[in-house]
């Protein structure tokens, strides 16, 4: 298995189309993040001072967001790529069992996302410090446990629809139905939004989106997305297995 | 050794494979030949796990190809030479699968020498042509030393160069103890290299000899003989169990007797002979007339223990 991913592995960074891809997703997601914190004004109708540190710290962190939407188009173009250049028929001579290449891919993709994940928060964080300090105003502090759950909870997100894009990919067969898949996953807590209160109730709890924003610590208690941490965490590893599972006996009966 | 069993495999509702059974065995090239379309290539990816059977099964020292330990050194095979991303390098392409397997990379380098790719080494595979692409697919095929080696249509895009060499190789490989299961839908690409020949057509199998016996049994293989009366010497050998397929003043094409035979009889009647020769089609010809399905040719089971064992 080790072999197997520092081959997939190699197989990302060989390309210098993907090197600039991410090397573009970190320094995008940074600028996005000051972009956002730095027109409060405009976007807020409120100056910068008059936010909270905290305030300052999550608009920095909106560029994450950006971040998770290109890493999940990464994720899938590279990985349907392989079907499409059919540089699979040759992998799967190598490793013939399906579900250890699967796993591999899950596993790399974990990887990459948690690397690329802590590389764009840490550097929202110390973004966020920076303007906090040139403002004069009171610096967030890792100590504080909001922060830290804050900080925690954000990187999950990448990590989170980075694997279920792998599985997606797998389970339509296709770059775009993943792409289409996860994008859709992250966007209609949204939609559901905007129906009644007790549709609000019923349905939102079941989307990762309420458990990362559980996890994170940005739902106001009573609100239809909030869940204990426990229950996030276990609402997110069932999305991930659930696909897997069925992104699994999809690829085993597969004719390549 | 690879065992193939009762293979089959039904797409919806074409069937591309239909109840196939063979052996391959070491230290021989063996040719997989059928048109287009036959099944060759399916049945290739059926032995390395690319295609899930519908019925039968085929097991590779015993196991399945899934199952192996380290398939690299039992299999190597080269499936489709455009299987690749075109963006990475023929060294890059190769180490990928070196590292996946846990091969050196000194042994990269030592098969880009082999196929003749070293200096090109560092280019895009985009940049490759056909024949070059077919080159690294070799390469990828032989990077784990595996017992047994599969190409699918290994000569489309060889230069004549190409195409010698790769004779050349096959042979070397089989010396060394190696299977070598080469498939072509021309007889004239495998008939240099082969000894033993596998046909395939429609997914059957229609024939599975070694090229001499297959050249032999030819139905097309006849005498062609001209005498002083041809219209008496015509009857005379039917008599003895000749089949005279076509007869005109000049020759008679004679099948099931052999040249002695027609000899004997022309001397015990007394007939001068301006003519005895024995026509053997190409194989080409014979392939083709094969794959019409003219010809049932599977020669049973213990006839091929036997050929097995001489070999
Ligand atoms: N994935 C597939 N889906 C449907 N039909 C297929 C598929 N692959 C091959 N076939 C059909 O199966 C038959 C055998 O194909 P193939 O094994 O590629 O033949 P060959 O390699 O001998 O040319 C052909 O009629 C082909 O059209
Ligand atoms: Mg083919």
């Amino acid at each position: 298995m080790r072999n197997l991913i520092r081959s997939e592995f190699k197989k990302i960074f060989f390309l210098k189309s993907s090197r600039i891809y991410i090397l573009t997703l970190i320094v995008l997601s940074l600028v996005l993040g000051l972009i956002f914190s730095l027109t409060t004004n405009v976007t807020q109708g409120k100056a910068i001072t008059d936010l909270s540190s905290m305030d300052v710290l999550s608009a920095n962190m909106l560029g994450v967001d950006l971040a998770n939407i290109m890493l999940i188009i990464f994720t899938a173009i590279s990985i349907s790529k392989e079907f499409s250049t059919k540089l699979i028929n040759v992998s799967l001579v190598i490793t013939p069992n399906r579900k250890k290449f699967f796993l591999g891919k899950i596993i790399t993709f974990f990887l990459l996302s948690t690397a690329i994940s802590i590389i764009v928060v840490i550097l929202a964080y110390l973004a966020s410090q920076l303007i906090l300090t040139v403002n004069d105003m009171p610096r967030v502090t890792l100590q504080d446990l909001a922060v830290r759950q804050f900080i925690l909870g954000v990187m999950t997100m990448p990590i989170f629809y980075a694997i279920i894009t792998v599985a997606a990919v797998f389970l339509f067969n296709s770059g775009a139905g993943a792409i289409t898949f996860s994008l859709g996953v992250m966007a209609l807590p949204a939609l559901i939004k905007m129906f009644s209160n007790s549709i609000q109730r019923t349905l939102l709890p079941v989307f990762p989106q309420s458990a990362i924003h559980s996890l994170a610590g940005v739902v106001k208690k009573g609100s239809g997305e909030s869940l204990g941490t426990i229950a996030s965490m276990c609402l997110l590893l069932a999305w991930i297995i659930m696909t897997s599972l069925a992104a699994n006996a999809k690829f085993q009966k597969q004719d390549i | 050794m690879i065992e193939i069993k009762n293979l089959t495999k039904k797409f919806r509702d074409k069937i591309a494979v239909d109840n196939l059974s063979l052996i391959v065995r070491p230290g021989v090239v063996t040719g997989f030949l059928g048109p287009n379309g036959a099944g060759k290539s399916t049945t290739l990816k059926m032995i390395i796990g690319l295609i899930n059977p519908t019925q039968g099964e085929v097991k590779i020292d015993g196991k399945n190809y899934k199952d192996l330990i380290r398939p690299i050194s039992k299999i190597g095979a080269l499936i489709d030479g455009d299987a690749v991303n075109p963006k990475f390098t023929a060294k890059q392409h190769l180490e990928l699968i070196a590292t996946a397997s846990g091969i050196s990379i000194g042994r990269v380098e030592e098969m880009l020498k082999m196929v003749g790719l070293d200096k090109v080494k560092n280019k895009q595979i985009g940049e490759f042509s056909l024949g070059m692409k077919q080159r690294l697919g070799i390469a990828t095929a032989l990077l784990g030393d595996p017992k047994t080696v599969i190409l699918d249509e290994p000569f489309n895009g060889l230069d004549v160069d190409g195409i010698h060499w790769l004779r050349g190789l096959t042979k070397e490989l089989a010396e060394q103890g190696k299977s070598v299961l080469v498939s072509s839908h021309l007889m004239s690409e495998i008939q240099a290299i082969a000894e033993r020949i596998v046909v395939l057509a429609q997914g059957k199998l229609i024939a599975d000899m070694t090229m001499e016996e297959m050249t032999n049994k030819s139905l097309s293989t006849y005498m062609k003989v001209n005498s002083e009366n041809n219209r008496k010497f015509k009857s005379l050998l039917e008599k003895e169990g000749a089949l005279i397929q076509s007869m005109n003043d000049e020759e008679l094409h004679v099948h099931k007797l052999d040249m002695k035979q027609i000899g004997i009889i022309a001397r015990n009647n007394n007939l001068a002979i301006y003519e005895l020769t024995k026509i053997q089609p190409s194989l080409e010809e014979l392939f083709i007339e094969l794959t019409e399905g003219k010809a049932d040719y599977v020669s049973n089971v213990e006839s091929k223990e036997r050929k097995g064992d001489r070999q």
